[in-house]
């Protein structure tokens, strides 16, 4: 309980505005620094919720044993889809059809007509089996590709350099020597197949002069079934497979980017250091400004403590109107944007995780930018402070 | 009325601080024990060699080290992978400091040397428990496995274990 009588709160509204440009300035140093700390965190919790998404529980990958997540490099005999989903009871299977899809996968250079340059993108051969195990795949424009055409994912242009939605229903791109007319757009939830793009397996096959697969992606009973696939993988060692859970798959890939996401945070810390720094600077040349002012105040028989947490409501006022401004701007201009990564593309995310993040050390930035100087102030001795003032 | 509290904290910091973790038990789960055989059994077969020698239904003792995929295990069952022994594992090798060395990666034919070890029970049918569990194992351990070879179609080879001996 406070026993000591406050300033009012307008006291500390009001200093704010008597030296407008100061405050102003300082007011967008912390904007800058809020800001900053929200797109690096919604940078790691975009990747994170990439990763996160792409896997189903109950779903499951076979590729070539000793693979690791290299699916790239992975190679399947084309006959293994009927073996496995004769031989495993675990995989789901409806009105006749086993959810089990063959995919071949490879990262190619894709063209397009309206760049001189190719970039390198994901290029993904399925079957309609597909749309059973990848249930987070929904068309959003056009339809399922015929001969000679393919689908994008929405980030695919992202991850190709371009803006977001430049890939279109009807434009052409070429990629293993041959031209593929888009005929449709899908989403994947954020997930990876977002930066994707899907054709029939049975043309890139004959456009990679391939047979085999990367590998077979299946939807279990319950994800309690695994081991019996997995079982049958370790007995077969004739087929040279592997099988593993697809959010453990993803998982691993996940692993790879952990320094990136270390780095981030360290990132995230050096940020706000530098806005704590800045406010102190700020708020030194503030306080150490009023001295006299603050020794009257005392004299008038306000306490120091009521003094200190004037100065920290001004502070804190300040950090948290950066917040605010800094969050607005956030949600408004960066969130969703998409990001190119090795693996493909994502969107940054502002979700309440990071707001609360990014507000959280806008204004802790505004406590511990005003102790010190507030402190140092109500330190000097009464007489020193009024001849000074 | 500091004292009383920093004292009740002391007291309950001292009673959380005496409760010791289980201590797994050398030789595994009490379940477990039924499978671990005391000493190594005679007649001992090399991965390679008992994948091309051994007759479908015919009992086999075979030795190897366990591993030969990132996951050697099979989930809640007691299941794993053993390597012939003259394979050498990445940790091995000198100088590698893969993670995950009983992947055997740098190995060109690893299924060549490689087989199943299932664990059964007295009616033949596999243990629901991870066999690290149920016989205190891990990757890279050589183990000489006693039990009867099957053979499928694919004429790939796996053992039903009823015994397991850990060599030391």
């Amino acid at each position: 309980m406070v026993r000591f009588r406050l300033l009012p709160w307008h006291y500390a509204v009001r200093n704010l505005f008597r030296r407008p440009a100061r405050t102003l300035l300082t007011l967008g140093a912390l904007t800058t620094v809020v800001v900053l700390i929200l797109v690096v965190v919604a940078f790691v919790h975009g990747l994170e919720r990439s990763l996160a998404v792409s896997g189903e529980p109950d779903a499951a990958v076979v590729f070539s044993l000793g693979m690791g997540e290299n699916l790239e490099y992975s190679a399947v005999d084309a006959a293994t889809r009927g073996i496995v989903a004769a031989n495993v009871a675990g995989i789901r299977s409806r009105w006749g059809v086993d959810y089990v899809s063959p995919e071949l996968y490879l990262g190619t250079n894709i063209e397009l007509e309206y760049r001189d340059e190719p970039a390198l993108g994901l290029v993904r051969g399925v079957t309609a089996a597909a749309l059973l195990v990848r249930r987070n795949v929904q068309l959003q424009h056009g339809r399922w590709p015929e001969a000679g055409e393919a689908i994008v994912g929405q980030l695919a242009a992202a991850k190709l350099g371009l803006p977001p939605g430049r890939i279109r229903v009807g434009d052409v791109v070429r990629f293993e020597g041959r031209s593929w007319r888009i005929s449709g757009v899908f989403s994947a939830a954020g997930g990876v197949f977002d930066s994707e793009i899907w054709c029939r397996l049975d043309e890139l096959q004959q456009a990679m002069k391939r047979q085999d697969l990367s590998l077979l992606a299946v939807t279990l009973v319950d994800r309690s079934r695994f081991a019996e696939l997995d079982l049958f993988c370790k007995q077969r060692l004739d087929l040279n497979l592997q099988a593993m859970r697809e959010t453990e798959y993803f998982a691993n890939l996940g692993r790879h980017y952990r320094p990136v996401r270390m780095m981030a945070w360290v990132v995230v810390g050096l940020v706000a250091t530098a806005g704590v720094v800045a406010g102190l600077n700020t708020m030194y040349g503030a306080v150490l400004g009023r001295t006299g002012e603050l020794a009257t105040l005392q004299t008038i028989g306000f306490a120091r403590r009521a003094v200190a947490v004037s100065l920290l409501q001004e502070g804190v006022l300040l950090a948290a109107a950066a917040s605010l401004i800094a969050a607005v701007f956030a949600v408004a201009a960066v969130d969703q944007m998409p990001v190119r990564c090795t693996m493909g593309a994502f969107a940054l995310r502002i979700d309440g995780g990071t707001l609360l993040v990014g507000c959280s050390v806008g204004w802790l930035l505004g406590v511990v930018g005003t102790l010190p100087p507030a402190m140092r102030a109500l330190r000097t001795p009464l007489v020193e402070a009024l001849r000074s003032g | 009325m500091m004292k009383r509290i920093a004292l009740f904290v002391a007291l309950i910091a001292a009673v959380g601080c005496q409760r010791e973790p289980a201590q797994p038990t050398g030789s595994g789960a009490p379940a477990g024990g039924a499978y671990r055989l005391p000493a190594e059994p005679a007649d001992v077969h090399e991965v390679i060699a008992a994948r091309e020698q051994a007759v479908d239904g015919e009992p086999i003792v075979v030795v190897g080290r366990i591993g030969g995929s990132a996951n050697p295990w099979v989930d809640e069952a007691a299941a794993f992978s053993i390597v012939d022994c003259s394979l050498l594992a990445c940790s091995d090798r000198e100088g590698d400091d893969c993670p995950v060395p009983w992947d055997y990666c740098c190995e060109s034919d690893l299924p060549s040397a490689t087989l199943l070890v299932q664990v059964v029970d007295d009616e033949g049918r596999m243990v629901p428990t991870d066999a690290r569990e149920l016989l205190a194992v891990k990757e890279l351990q050589t183990v000489v496995v006693q039990g009867v070879a099957r053979r499928d179609e694919a004429n790939n080879l796996t053992v039903e274990a009823t015994g397991v001996f850990v060599r030391p």
